[in-house]
């Protein structure tokens, strides 16, 4: 992959004309940006929330006046304004741990084939071990280890990312670093940082490119799939995997909706990153083979 | 070929050893257990200081260490804080359960999947094609709480056709109890066998397409053809052996990934697996479960791993003769 094909994938980052994951994916992003805005209440403050509305099914009319559109979960919280709120927290925690796990990787992988020796070998040696488990049991091990919290989540996802940029950069740095430039590069004396981050990992990222967007689908699933599981996001901030826990209870009695809602929304989320995520990996590389 | 796979696994048992130091220095820095054995409204000083003691948290972290290497390498993790059994037991007795979980999963999704992807493969670029490859980005995006809450939305609450969670009878088989023996055991595997397998199928199905592809487009097949072999005696004789290979690995590692994702549908389908036992460990600080049940599955899968490396030998003629 060249350097123009970056350029081009920049400058029209989502192909010709719309289709419905851009628009679906746009539309998420645009609701988690203004969410406090559009809200019925902010389902995580008590003061808004009235207990004996608790389970309303869709389209119940509250005391508040207005319509809970996709009802209310077992404590009287709004599930549109629970989706809305915890839309914000699944992204901010997805993106944050995909942009940083990106970034670690693709520096380890690069620092792995500049200096070569040990560096390389223990780099990858963990690399290996880590790309060899499932990425639920690395997140799992790395929460055990880490504890409870937002920015431990974050953390545990970067963990569970950094490996597989690590492995695809390393091999792209392996044969860029005997070109003429960067022979140039360190007949001037450049400082390592700087042939490492200004030359070497700019002409290595490339093909890693393609990963982000897949590797930030799998971010969201997998913080969905903690805090389903009481591991992730803690129970007073609201998280799509959380409320779709919420109603877990409530479901085996024909509550369906509390539980329904929320996970069709992380489903769409998901399945619209995956969509435009394969449409940009054809788009940079035709002969792909699509697993 | 022996020694690369053996080379491998003692670097990675090497690894396991560290990620195991880190693990337990940073478990040892979350939340104490003992205000999980002793009543935290009652307990005077003198109860804890004993709990303590008992627990043997009152030695350095060093020493805590050394102990757990020792012990884990004679399979003893110590005793569960809540059930009072050795905790390697207890993993283990919940073994079975999962195996067969996941067993179970893996023959339906590993057909199905090699089918769906031999099917698309062949029309490539026709409608069969991409409602396969669109339905598969579909099935590897549901999260896989979700998928399991919905077959039971579905599968028993709606028409009640299967039951909602739990196991069921079981029966005895080599001294282990089984479900997948009684009509009323297969039904209480279904759902919770299909969450895990509805993933693999589509995950298994892009990888023989993309094989039936590359297969498809090669000279020898053309030959068959033009020796006049039916389609099919082509796709099932000459295509299918050829993609074995990664699909084989992919069954393998899937497999592996099954037993962790089982901790997932464990959970919600209240079964009484390794993963359920994990999640409830977790939640209730029980350390010597926790550790036991995280070094099981990682050593677990990297012996898995070899044996995947192993089977490659077995399956593709060229790995064989170059060793």
């Amino acid at each position: 992959m060249k350097a123009e094909t970056i350029l081009a994938l920049w400058k029209r980052p989502m192909g010709h004309g719309p289709s419905l994951p851009k628009f679906l994916l746009g539309a998420y992003m645009l609701l988690a940006i203004v969410a406090p805005l559009i809200a019925l209440q902010n389902p995580y403050d008590p003061l808004q929330i009235y207990g004996w509305e608790a389970s309303s099914p869709p389209g119940t009319v509250g005391t508040g006046g207005f319509m809970y559109l996709l009802g209310t979960d077992g404590l009287g919280r709004d599930i549109a304004s629970t989706i809305l709120y915890g839309l914000r927290i699944s992204l901010v925690v997805s993106i944050t741990s995909t942009a940083i796990g990106a970034l670690v990787g693709l520096t380890a992988g690069v620092s792995a084939a500049y200096f070569g020796k040990w560096v390389d070998v223990v780099i990858m040696r963990v690399v290996d071990l880590q790309l060899s488990l499932p990425t639920i049991l690395v997140a799992l091990i790395a929460i055990v280890t880490l504890g409870p919290g937002i920015d431990r989540i974050i953390l545990a996802l970067i963990i569970v990312q950094w490996a597989t940029y690590a492995r695809i950069a390393r091999g792209v740095a392996l044969s860029e670093i005997n070109k003429p430039y960067l022979d140039a590069a360190r007949l001037l004396r450049l400082p390592i940082s700087r042939i490492i981050f200004r030359h070497l990992l700019p002409n290595s990222i490339a093909p890693a490119i393609t990963l982000i967007p897949i590797e930030l689908g799998h971010a969201v699933a997998l913080e969905a799939t903690l805090s389903f599981l009481g591991l992730g996001v803690p129970i007073d901030k609201p998280s799509l995997g959380s409320a779709v826990a919420n109603g877990f209870q409530y479901l085996l009695t024909g509550q369906y909706w509390i539980s329904l809602f929320p996970g069709l929304a992380l489903f769409g989320l998901i399945a619209s990153i995956n969509f435009v995520g394969e449409d940009i990996r054809r788009r940079l590389d035709p002969r792909s083979r699509s697993i | 070929m022996m020694s690369t796979v053996t080379g491998r696994l003692s670097q990675a048992f090497l690894l396991l050893l560290v990620m195991s130091l880190i693990g337990f220095v940073g478990i040892h820095s979350v939340g104490n257990p003992v205000y999980n054995i002793v009543n935290i409204e009652t307990a005077t000083a003198e109860d804890i200081r004993k709990a303590t003691i008992a627990l043997g948290l009152d030695q350095p972290l060093w020493r805590q260490y050394v102990l757990f290497i020792g012990n884990v390498v004679t399979g003893n993790f110590g005793t569960s804080y809540i059930y009072h059994l050795p905790a390697f037991r207890l993993v283990m007795s919940k073994l079975p359960a999962t195996l067969e979980l996941a067993s179970i999963a893996m023959l339906i999704a590993a057909p199905a999947g090699t089918l769906l992807g031999l099917l698309a493969g062949r029309r490539q670029g026709k409608p069969a094609d991409s409602a396969i490859l669109k339905a598969s980005v579909f099935a590897l995006s549901i999260p896989s709480f979700w998928l399991s809450m919905m077959l039971i939305l579905l599968g028993a609450i709606m028409t009640g056709w299967f039951p909602s969670g739990g196991r069921g009878p079981t029966v005895s088989l080599l001294g282990q109890d089984w479900s997948f023996l009684t009509l009323d055991g297969l039904r209480q595997l279904t759902l919770p066998a299909l969450a895990l397998a509805i993933p693999n199928i589509a995950l298994i199905a892009r990888l023989a397409r993309s094989g039936t592809i590359e297969v498809e487009s090669q000279d020898f097949t053309r030959f068959c053809r033009a020796k006049g072999l039916s389609s099919r005696r082509i796709l099932f004789r000459h295509t299918l052996p050829n993609i074995s290979v990664p699909i084989v690995t992919i069954v393998g590692m899937q497999f592996g990934g099954m037993l962790a994702f089982a901790v997932v549908v464990e959970t919600i389908f209240a079964w009484p697996g390794v993963g359920k036992l994990l999640i409830d460990s977790i939640q209730l600080l029980d350390r010597p479960v926790v550790m036991a049940t995280l070094t099981f599955v990682s050593v677990a899968f990297v012996g898995l791993n070899a044996l995947v490396d192993l089977f490659y030998a077995l399956l593709d003629p060229r790995v064989r003769r170059s060793a």
